[in-house]
């Protein structure tokens, strides 16, 4: 016999109430878990859209550049100790030790080119990389196959007379491959290519496909496949630019950036700042809801534990009284009620944990677009659990309190 | 020596509205020797039950002194009152206060849940009192499905497991049939002849007739000592307050 056995034996006897204070508790901490489950599961979502809407870490060649302006005038900025990039830092960037974490390393190599005797800029991309990095970019056409094919920028091949635009005439596309719209661009300009070869310094090139505007600087650009580019400008391996995305979830950039100023140590690397701000401010307000929400049915179960263990001290307000006269102190009193809170606690706890992760698994095709995986985390068991004690022992403290105080003889009046 | 000694002991009570103080006990004073056995009498309403929760160290005076074994039992803290309480008393409710949802062994073993010694010694103790009381055989009964006369057993059995000096017994056949109510008497008769100090509230003028000694209490104050042939002594008078002691 000890006041453990009392406490056991009470639960044991009183099981409606017990079971209700249980569940309660279990609502709470599942709606909790659930919370945090989608949450995690949603910012895993988030991360990756985001992750997958470009580069978020940008490798150029060091050099120390002098921005230069006398009088008012503007001179272009000098560059020197220029180290220049080359194909096989690629591999290098590949052998980080976050390598897994990086989900498109685009290479490029940009110059001047002479386009339809104009002056354009040509960029040579490895077009499987570039495309995965622009799922935004539209095209009307193909994706380029062979290396003397190109794409142009809207503007390019407007100005190149490639193509023509269907304003007038309504919207009749024609050949228009699948990649994805831009979000915010200005996409959905009708226009028929009119024209498929091009002459780009002095070569003629097949165009395989115009970008649909939008709205950033590859409207004015040509894009061929990287080898082909840099023979053709004259820059055999030569690279001017790699774009990285990086996948982030649970990994900072800024350690991946690090890893790369390792392995590249004449680069400089950069994460782009606004992409990870942008992610860090979504996932912030997930978590912040998240917590509000927690929080708030947390107060609640809180509440309920108050309220049932309040009505539970009245109710054994005779039992306390006989307790206390034979010898139970104020201490053992409080044990006893905060042992059978704990054991509820404990056990709402570890069911809330269940039902919560059950609940998440239920409900997170509603929430999420793509097939998110949900978050299993034995921490968040242990977190279930001790939040359950927390929250239990916490709203014990008064009843428990108003029980060790009662008068054994007003408690026990009736001798 | 008197083992126990109410001394001058007087015992006010707010009214409802908080306003006025009523008085319930004025100028008690009792000795009690050990292995006595004295029935405290009155109406209702004439501070029987005060006497026995301030005698049971669970409703401090208003003014006076209880004493036990030499211990000035309201001059102990609260949680040292309940150790007194745990180590010197042994109640027996009007209405046994067993807890439903324990058997008979654990009801019995409820004061002893909270002393330092093993399970195993514990539930020997408890083992050996419902022997003493004839109950070993309903260990695993839990209070509804025990008799009267039973539940009565039960709690002394409960009451005795500390092995107290004095047992403190509320009406204990109040709520019993006659002939349960002299089996229950005749195992406190059989305690006390064992030495059991044993202080007993009754309204039954045959359960006070076998005691040492009947005080009879009327209007908060003690106004008559009935002394049993072979009994001893004492008592005192409220208005007197004059305090005798064996």
């Amino acid at each position: 016999m000890r006041i453990s056995t009392i406490a056991f034996a009470n639960l044991k006897r009183r099981k409606g109430k017990a079971l209700f204070l249980t569940v309660g508790i279990a609502i709470g901490i599942g709606t909790v878990v659930a919370m945090l489950s989608l949450g995690a599961s949603i910012q895993q979502e988030v991360g990756a859209q985001l992750d997958r809407f470009g580069a978020n870490i940008l490798i150029v060649p060091q050099s120390n550049n002098l921005a230069l302006d006398y009088g008012g005038v503007s001179v272009p900025g000098v560059a020197f100790d220029v180290h220049q990039l080359h194909n096989d830092d690629i591999q290098r960037i590949r052998e980080i030790p976050y390598h897994d974490r990086l989900a498109v390393i685009a290479p490029k190599v940009l110059s001047a080119a002479d386009v339809e005797g104009q002056q354009a800029v040509l960029a040579g991309v490895d077009f499987k990389q570039e495309l995965k990095l622009r799922r935004w970019w539209s095209i009307t056409g193909r994706q380029p196959e062979h290396e003397d094919d190109v794409l142009i920028g809207y503007e390019a091949a407007r100005a190149f007379s490639l193509i023509h635009s269907m304003e007038a005439t309504g919207p009749q596309h024609a050949e228009h491959s699948g990649h994805q719209s831009h979000p915010n661009g200005p996409a959905d300009t009708p226009f028929t290519i009119t024209r498929n070869q091009v002459s780009i310094n002095g070569q003629s090139h097949h165009v395989a496909g115009v970008i649909a505007p939008t709205g950033g600087p590859e409207d004015r650009m040509v894009f061929g496949s990287l080898v082909h580019v840099q023979q053709l400008v004259n820059k055999p391996g030569q690279l001017n630019v790699i774009e990285v995305s990086a996948l982030c979830k649970g990994c900072p950039v800024s350690d991946i950036v690090a890893q790369i100023s390792s392995k590249l140590p004449n680069a400089k690397v950069s994460a782009v700042q606004q992409a990870v701000k942008a992610r860090t401010e979504m996932v912030d307000k997930l978590t912040r809801f998240s917590a509000v929400v927690g929080a708030v049915v947390l107060v609640i179960g809180a509440l309920i534990i108050f309220t049932t263990m309040m009505g539970s001290v009245v109710e054994r307000t005779k039992e306390i009284g006989v307790l206390r006269a034979i010898g139970f102190r104020r201490m053992h009193i409080m044990q006893g009620l905060f042992i059978e809170v704990a054991i509820v606690s404990a056990l709402g706890g570890w069911l809330g944990w269940i039902s919560g992760l059950l609940a998440s698994w239920l409900a997170l095709p509603y929430f999420s677009e793509t097939s998110v995986r949900l978050e299993f985390h034995p921490a968040l068991l242990l977190f279930a659990v001790c939040a359950a004690l927390l929250i239990g022992i916490l709203s014990c403290i008064y009843p428990a309190l108003r029980a060790s105080n009662l008068d054994p003889s007003e408690a026990v009046r009736s001798i | 020596m008197a083992f126990m000694s109410i001394e001058n002991v007087y015992k006010t009570y707010n009214d409802q509205s908080g306003s006025a103080a009523v008085p319930v006990l004025r100028a008690v004073n009792v000795a009690i020797t050990e292995g006595e056995f004295i029935c405290l009498m009155g109406p209702s309403g004439s501070g029987k039950s005060t006497v026995l929760t301030i005698v049971g160290a669970m409703n401090r005076p208003t003014r006076g002194k209880v004493i036990v074994d030499d211990i000035d039992v309201y001059a102990l803290s609260d949680e040292h009152r309940a150790d007194f309480r745990r180590e010197y008393i042994g109640f027996v409710f009007q209405q046994h206060h067993l807890l439903p949802y324990l058997n008979t062994l654990e009801n019995v073993m409820l004061p002893l849940a909270t002393a330092p010694m093993s399970s195993h010694e514990k539930k020997e103790r408890a083992i050996r009192v419902l022997q003493r009381v004839g109950l070993s055989d309903k260990a695993a009964r839990l209070p509804n499905q025990l008799s009267g006369g039973e539940q009565g057993r039960v709690a002394i059995a409960r009451a005795l497991v500390n092995d107290p000096p004095l047992i403190l017994a509320d009406e204990p056949t109040g709520t019993l049939d006659t002939k349960t109510g002299s089996e229950i008497m005749a195992l406190f008769l059989e305690l006390n002849a064992l030495g059991q100090t044993i202080f007993m509230v009754t309204h039954n003028n045959e359960n006070a007739a076998l005691a040492h000694r009947v005080l009879n209490i009327r209007d908060g104050a003690l106004d008559g000592e009935g002394q049993q042939p072979d009994g001893g002594i004492l008592l005192t008078s409220g208005s007197t307050a004059s305090f005798l002691s064996l």
